[in-house]
């Protein structure tokens, strides 16, 4: 088994609503994937359902091997806190603690306080009182403390300043060093944190639009950038997944890869180009007023 | 720090070749573990083994069994030399080339070298 | 690997709201019951007179100071508990089986605690006074055989129909509590349509044991209601 999580054409339907349609994706034993797209794209229904706390309309999806739904053995290998948590009335900090070890096996008293006092989470203020940020910072605990074979953080940075969230890279990353595991990670600060991915998923509107390697996905769209009758010129007979134009300067955001064609054109014209970044990716593939795409199929580069 | 623009691992391998030619690792000594540069550089692990098995290939680090990673003897004369090798292809050439626009030509080029060099022995 | 234990200490999590309160509940009851019997003594009652008595017999206090406490007990036992526990890694089996496994316990120490203190007025003549807090006519007259029945079944009753009220809030939001009410106050009135005609013969045969039964039957509809609730719920 080398794939910790497997999702196979998973629908899942509230009502009319289609929240996630046909969704497939895998991750990897080991891999940090990044699960990255706009809001209301589907990603905290995906991850409801990889933790059993949701079910899909349709389609299959295994964790370690077994389909998590009211199964104890892999229930107990999998952390997900939801960025809207609720926790039993009246709760502080210290009844977190006291009952998270009796569900997690591999809980760590250590990484535990470590963050407690990290993050100074208030030990005598009702859980219900906590600020946004708080909250974040509990939800951490659990999910890294938990050491779960399989770990999802939804949006686990809301609220957190810069040095909280420098805390929360350097003990994740240290701790998959002693204890390893998969991760699966959603986030809005595409550009602090795709460094620690080594594959991504980019979600739109309930479909999975690009799932690749963190370095293969370098290759799948190209920024231009410059006076906008060249960067158009040069665009010319690629797929144009989102533009934007001020005054004569127009940036573009095309499907593909740099091979040298478009390399040298650019260069004669003195355009200049880049690979697209992931946050480029997740908006260019989150616009859907732009004429001219073909943003909803899949990509493969 | 690291950019966008070239692939992370390229960037770590470039990193670690330029500390090694710099003494700061020298022959046979252990270069930090996959794990410290995912911490220091806060890149994902995987990564960082990307960039050191890529190293390893190249033959300027190799691995201890259970110990960790070591510079191999001879890392930095070998990156020297390969640097020596570029020198020409990605200094001389695009100079000359520069030079030849602005109109300067190859004796004026000489000149203007040996003043910078000597005024740099100054500082 | 089972998450029955773990969802029971989930519940017992919270010490005070579990272990103290009882005991504060029954301290407040024990205090207004004794201030009422010195208003009566103050007022002219002797203290083992028929009239004192009747008077102290029919302390209402348990039935109004209990049931509020242990139906909230029961609602939270699954309201804001069912998330945290799905969070923790619980499946929706276990819990359900941890939280009956807790109100059973819960019951059986408020049980046991009342049936303690009953032993001890009993044993000191009523605190050396002629207070009666314990030996009353709703916990059964200082008789144990029907003190324990009514408190546990009575306790059981309050958390297990508050929990089952609870997964229906949770299975389908604010409808759910109303939908159920409703459900249940058109049985009722259908209920007493059908019996009213025999009403007067069906009060006269009324025996203690119907309210046992009839707990029981609460009990075994709100458990099995609540697993039904729960089984395919999901948290949004």
């Amino acid at each position: 088994m080398t794939n910790a999580i497997e999702i196979r054409a998973v629908t899942r339907r509230f009502g009319r609503v289609k929240a996630l349609d046909e969704v497939s994706f895998t991750v990897p034993v080991g891999s940090i994937c990044g699960l990255l797209g706009r809001n209301g794209a589907g990603k905290t229904t995906v991850m409801s359902i990889i933790s059993g706390q949701d079910r899909p309309t349709s389609g299959r999806v295994e964790v370690l091997g077994a389909t998590p739904f009211e199964h104890a053995a892999t229930l107990s290998k999998i952390s997900y806190v939801r960025d809207n948590q609720r926790y039993p009335d009246d709760y502080r900090l210290h009844h977190v603690l006291r009952i998270a070890p009796e569900f997690a096996p591999n809980w760590s008293t250590d990484v535990a306080s470590e963050l407690v006092d990290g993050f100074q989470i208030p030990a005598k203020t009702p859980i219900k009182k906590f600020s946004r940020g708080q909250l974040s910072a509990v939800a951490i605990v659990l999910g890294l403390a938990s050491r779960a074979p399989v770990t999802l953080f939804d949006e686990p940075y809301l609220g957190l300043d810069v040095s909280a969230r420098a805390l929360f890279y350097s003990v994740l990353l240290r701790d998959l060093a002693t204890v390893p595991r998969t991760v699966l990670l959603s986030t809005h600060l595409i550009e602090e944190s795709e460094s620690l991915f080594d594959r991504v998923v980019i979600v739109d509107r309930g479909r999975v639009v690009v799932e690749e390697e963190r370095d293969d996905a370098r290759e799948l769209a190209l920024s231009l950038s410059g006076v906008a009758d060249v960067v158009d010129r040069v665009a010319a007979g690629r797929a144009v997944l989102q533009s934007t134009r001020v005054g004569g300067l127009k940036s573009v955001i095309v499907r593909g890869p740099g091979d040298s064609d478009i390399l040298n054109a650019a260069a004669l014209h003195g355009v200049q180009v880049a690979p697209a970044s992931l946050q480029d990716l997740v908006m260019a593939y989150g616009t859907h007023d732009e004429p001219a795409t073909t943003t909803k199929e899949g990509v493969r580069a | 720090m690291l950019s966008n623009d070239i692939p992370i691992f390229q960037q770590l391998a470039a990193q670690i070749k330029d500390d090694i030619v710099a003494g700061t690792y020298a022959d046979e000594t252990a270069v930090p573990s996959t794990n410290e540069y995912a911490v220091f550089y806060r890149i994902n692990p995987a990564t960082a083994g990307k960039a050191v098995n890529l190293l390893v290939e190249q033959g300027i680090l190799y691995k201890k069994r259970g110990v960790g990673m070591f510079v191999s003897p001879g890392a930095a004369e070998l990156l020297l030399a390969q640097r020596r090798d570029r020198f020409t292809t990605e200094f001389l050439t695009p100079m000359l080339r520069e030079a030849q626009t602005l109109g300067i030509g190859p004796s004026d080029l000489a000149a203007m070298i040996d003043r910078e060099a000597v005024s740099d022995e100054r500082h | 690997m089972s998450s029955v234990v773990p969802a029971v200490k989930l519940h017992l999590n919270k010490r005070e709201m579990t272990f103290l309160v009882p005991l504060y509940i029954i301290g407040m009851v024990a205090l207004i019951s004794v201030l009422i019997s010195l208003v009566f003594l103050r007022g002219g009652s002797v203290p083992g007179s028929e009239g004192w008595l009747t008077g102290s017999r029919n302390n209402p206090a348990f039935l109004w100071a209990f049931p509020g406490y242990l139906v909230y007990l029961g609602v939270q036992s699954i309201a804001t508990t069912f998330p945290f526990a799905l969070t923790l890694g619980a499946t929706r089996r276990d819990f359900v089986a941890g939280t009956l496994l807790w109100a059973v316990l819960t019951s059986a120490y408020i049980t046991v605690i009342l049936a303690i203190l009953t032993m001890i007025e009993l044993a000191t003549g009523h605190w050396w006074s002629g207070f009666h807090i314990f030996d009353i006519y709703i916990l059964g007259l200082g008789d144990l055989s029907l003190l324990v029945p009514i408190v546990f079944l009575g306790s059981l009753t309050c958390l297990v129909v508050g929990g089952g009220f609870a997964a229906s809030w949770v299975r389908w939001g604010a409808r759910g509590p109303q939908l159920i009410a409703t459900a249940l106050g058109l049985v009722i009135v259908v209920g007493v349509i059908i019996v009213i005609p025999s009403a007067e013969s069906i009060f006269a045969s009324f025996a203690a044991w119907w309210l046992a039964v009839a707990a029981a039957v609460a009990i075994a509809i709100s458990a099995v209601g609540a697993w039904l609730l729960l089984r395919p719920a999901t948290v949004r």
